[in-house]
């Protein structure tokens, strides 16, 4: 334990006030060409005609590279996982969000690059658009995406994530009042100060190196050279400098496309998004819409929970089946809830795709959540420290997806707050603790799930989607 | 793609590479042409440097001011309201060290929001500009400046103290965004009153209906809707303007009071 | 035309109106200014220019002839950091660092022209600086300490360091 208390230096502290510190825009290598994309600049079109005679003609321009240069167009970031790829590296016949690459050109310069592009001729038709998750499902809504305008392979054939406890008509029937409530929490620009940015060298070898500003250096190599078709020894990913991510640098958003300029040119090519680019074509955190109906008694129980979750995952899948999926193991936040009845959908839109940002799929919820423990206080005329406490996860509950909590520390965290905010509370809360519950804490409603000696709660709950065995992981 | 860069190391040769303006982009402090010639939005064959030409300076004789069209922002910010605290109120420290006098009143309208700052306490002020281009070097009201920016070269601004000046704006989200609304007000020797709008129109735009309502500036306030162009943009909903407007016009007119 | 860079007279071949951000990392290959936005916005180009804090993404570098031109490379080696980085590095005030040169330049521009460990004032002289990480806490924190001249310990301060720190460059 030398390093608790200590005050410890950053390693890379003194590297980063003296300009030491070396991020990939900053690697110097001889010969090496910019690369400018063409974009999108429709939500929604139909590419009718591309010809890039004029731009691969142009003087200074060393490489152009379309979907037909790419080994493997389709490859996602889960399809090691088994999860089918859904996102053309780059388009093809289809653009479904504004700023989505069509083509980048390698050039001298970066000017002579731009020039490139625009001498690309391309002709689009424009299709109808989605942006709000609430009309994907309308019987007149535009057709977004080729499987629909929702993911369809959650466990390889199931369109939503769908979870079933206890049995909530029982919930409802039983309860005193109805709490409901909608939460909509907004998409968010990660916005790091370094743009995305990769640089590729071919090597006289054979070799790329690929310098990147990827936060998940894996998942570049793997990417790559699936799409590149290549084995993972021809690629030498460098990392490890990244001017903010925040999750928004999980995506391989550049490196590939680079990587076959430089194999087509046979020189380094640098592609540095411009802030423009980062803003507009950049993933960004998701935007949710979630309606959550809790059937609750009047002093402050919660017997039952229904919920639907859309999330927008903006034109292709990427990292959102997994996103739900977290999202919907804590949608009970940090209480328990014995019936549940959640159904989540990831919804396809003509937004820029979303990826992960900070706890990612959890965040939106626990938002949720949160809101709604103290809606429901509000509605029953109780203290919303009270509600959260009554119904704070206690040693041996169970979580929506059937793990057993065996160390859950939501009391003592609500307390420390009533305690740092001076909120006076009844001693029969002040001494409530996370230990496994009995009597006043072990109502009707939760002794079918949560009784003496822990029966696991499987003779009530289905669990569809969710795997069954992965308890205490 | 060669540009041809002429930089003048004197007034007169900056008034002779100018011209009648046609195909010229002037950069005076760059901080507005730079990052669109950056960003391939600004494609210039001519351009024209203007940090040699000797136009960056204050001058003052009595109550009289002549300011410089190179004059950063900086430079006026410690003048009197509403041009000081205004200039005070533009971008952030680097960007008013950068950005000159001249080169934010001739600032583009965007199609995103309002720009150019300055204009609003200009007009309040009733500067005069003194301008070269086709037809030779001419002085006018800002008012008839701002019709055709685009086409003059601006060389220096003269303006008189005022009796009293008063400026309010709404905050700032971040130094970088221009003011989404702003207002000026100007009390001259003979006690009429000025008034004019940043962020009301596609430039800065005189409240003759407020000044004529000035002795009651709850009534003032509701007279500037009738002079101001409101309209949605990045920084600020039209409706939002409306709403904070009278306000501004108030608290210039109250501040103007009680001096 | 030339310039003075961190003191050596360069001769600069590129057009009047380049930016004097790209003359500097693809003209003469000194990087630690960095292309944020290019538009003025983010402060991470900052450099001295006769000593006050410019952009120098918005600077055509065409103005500058005879200039004198600091950029983060001119104020301090890891080897002999200046009060500015020292303070920095023990308040822990860079964390991805891609915004720190500009944020050090500034910086070291304000305490040169008097300024004091006042926050407002600070805030105030920083305001253009856009920081993603840190939440400006720890720069503002750092900069009122290297106003007071405060001199940090910049080693490891537990007795058996079980975590090897360089401070050398790379």
């Amino acid at each position: 334990m030398k390093a608790v208390g200590a005050r410890l230096p950053r390693y890379d502290g003194v590297g980063h006030v003296t300009g030491q510190t070396q991020f990939v825009d900053d690697v110097r290598v001889r010969e090496m060409l910019w690369a400018k994309a063409l974009r999108s600049p429709h939500h929604h079109a139909a590419i009718t005609r591309m010809d890039t005679s004029k731009a691969e003609a142009m003087p200074g321009v060393e490489a152009v590279i379309t979907h037909a240069d790419v080994p493997l167009l389709e490859y996602g970031h889960l399809s090691a996982l088994g999860i089918p790829a859904d996102e053309p590296l780059l388009a093809k016949d289809e653009v479904r969000y504004k700023g989505q690459p069509i083509a980048l050109v390698a050039a001298e310069d970066a000017d002579t690059a731009r020039a490139g592009v625009e001498a690309i001729e391309i002709d689009y038709e424009e299709r109808p658009t989605l942006f709000d998750v609430r009309k994907a499902f309308d019987d007149d809504a535009p057709t977004v995406h080729r499987w629909g305008n929702w993911y369809p392979h959650f466990e390889g054939e199931m369109d939503r994530r769908q979870i079933r406890k206890g049995n909530i008509e029982e919930a409802f029937e039983a309860a005193d009042t109805i709490v409901s409530g909608v939460y909509r929490p907004a998409a968010i620009e990660h916005a790091p100060l370094e743009t995305q940015v990769s640089m590729v060298v071919p090597e006289p070898d054979g070799r790329l190196t690929v310098y990147s500003c990827t936060q998940a250096l894996y998942f570049s190599l793997g990417v790559m050279a699936a799409h590149l078709q290549v084995p993972l020894n021809r690629l030498k990913v460098v990392g490890g400098t990244v001017g903010g991510g925040f999750g928004g640098k999980v995506d391989t958003a550049s490196e590939t496309v680079t990587a076959l300029a430089a194999m087509k040119a046979n020189r380094p090519v640098k592609w540095r998004w411009t802030r423009e680019e980062e803003f507009l074509a950049s993933s960004t955190r998701a935007p949710w819409h979630m309606e959550i109906i809790d059937a609750v008694t009047s002093d402050g129980w919660i017997l039952g929970r229904k919920m639907l979750t859309l999330h927008d995952s903006g034109a292709y899948a990427r990292f959102s089946p997994y996103g739900l999926t977290k999202h919907s193991f804590h949608h009970t936040g940090a209480y328990t809830i014995p019936n549940l009845h959640f159904d989540g959908y990831v919804v396809f839109t003509n937004r820029v795709p979303t990826t992960a940002m900070r706890g990612f799929g959890v965040t939106s919820v626990s938002f949720a959540t949160e809101t709604h423990m103290s809606r429901i206080a509000d509605v029953l005329g109780l203290d919303p420290f009270e509600v959260r406490l009554k119904n704070a996860n206690r040693i041996n509950d169970t979580s929506p997806n059937m793990i057993t909590y065996p160390d859950p520390s939501t009391v003592d965290v609500v307390l420390s707050i009533a305690e740092a905010t001076d909120h006076s509370l009844d001693d029969a809360y002040m001494s409530m603790s996370r230990a496994q519950r009995s009597g006043d804490m072990l109502p009707e409603h939760l002794a079918a799930q949560i009784g003496e000696g822990h029966e696991h709660a499987s003779l009530h709950a289905l669990v569809h989607g969710v795997d069954n065995d992965s308890e205490g992981n | 793609m060669s540009i041809d860069v002429l930089i003048p190391e004197s007034v007169d040769a900056a008034a002779e590479a100018y011209g009648d303006g046609r195909d010229v982009t002037v950069v005076g402090g760059g901080t507005i042409v730079v990052q669109l010639m950056t960003q391939g939005w600004l494609r210039p064959t001519r351009a024209l440097m203007l940090s040699k030409a000797g136009l960056s300076y204050v001058r003052k004789s009595g109550s009289a001011v002549t300011v410089g069209a190179m004059t950063p922002v900086t430079d006026v910010a410690d003048l009197f309201a509403p041009l000081g605290p205004c200039a005070a109120n533009v971008g952030d420290n680097e960007i008013r060290a950068q950005a000159t006098v001249g080169g934010n009143l001739c600032a583009p309208t965007p199609p995103e929001h309002p720009s150019g700052d300055l204009q609003g306490p200009l007009l309040a002020l009733d500067a005069s500009v003194r301008s070269t281009g086709a037809g030779g070097e001419s002085t006018e009201t800002v008012e008839e400046f701002l019709t055709h920016r685009d086409a003059r070269l601006v060389l220096d601004l003269s303006f008189e103290e005022p009796v009293a000046g008063a400026f309010a704006a709404l905050d700032r989200p971040h130094a970088h965004h221009p003011t989404a609304l702003a207002v000026s007000a100007v009390k001259a020797g003979d006690g009429s009153i000025r008034l004019a709008a940043t962020g009301a129109g596609p430039t800065a735009i005189r409240l003759s209906s407020a000044e004529a309502a000035a002795d009651d500036p709850e009534a003032a306030g509701q007279a500037a809707l009738a002079d101001a162009d409101l309209q949605d943009d990045a920084l600020a909903s039209a409706w939002y303007r409306e709403r904070m407007l009278p306000l501004l016009v108030q608290r210039v007119l109250n501040e103007i009071k009680e001096v | 035309m030339n310039i003075t860079l961190n003191g050596v007279s360069r001769q600069i071949s590129s057009p009047p109106l380049t930016p004097l951000l790209r003359v500097l990392r693809n003209e003469l290959n000194v990087v630690s200014a960095k292309a944020g936005c290019e538009a003025g916005g983010c402060g991470a180009c900052t450099v001295l220019v006769d000593g006050r804090p410019q952009r120098s993404c918005l600077t055509a570098v065409g103005s500058l002839n005879g200039a004198a031109v600091t950029t983060l490379e001119g104020l301090g080696t890891s080897e002999n950091l200046s009060a500015v980085q020292q303070a920095f590095v023990h308040h822990y005030a860079a964390q991805c660092g891609f915004c720190t040169p500009g944020m050090v330049v500034a910086a070291t521009a304000y305490l040169d022209a008097g300024g004091s460990d006042d926050k407002e004032a600070i805030q105030e002289a920083l305001g253009g600086h856009v920081c993603r990480c840190t939440g400006y806490l720890k720069i503002v924190n750092a900069i009122a300490a290297a106003a007071t001249q405060s001199e940090f310990d910049l080693t490891i301060t537990a007795e058996e360091p079980n975590v090897v720190v360089k401070t050398g460059g790379r």
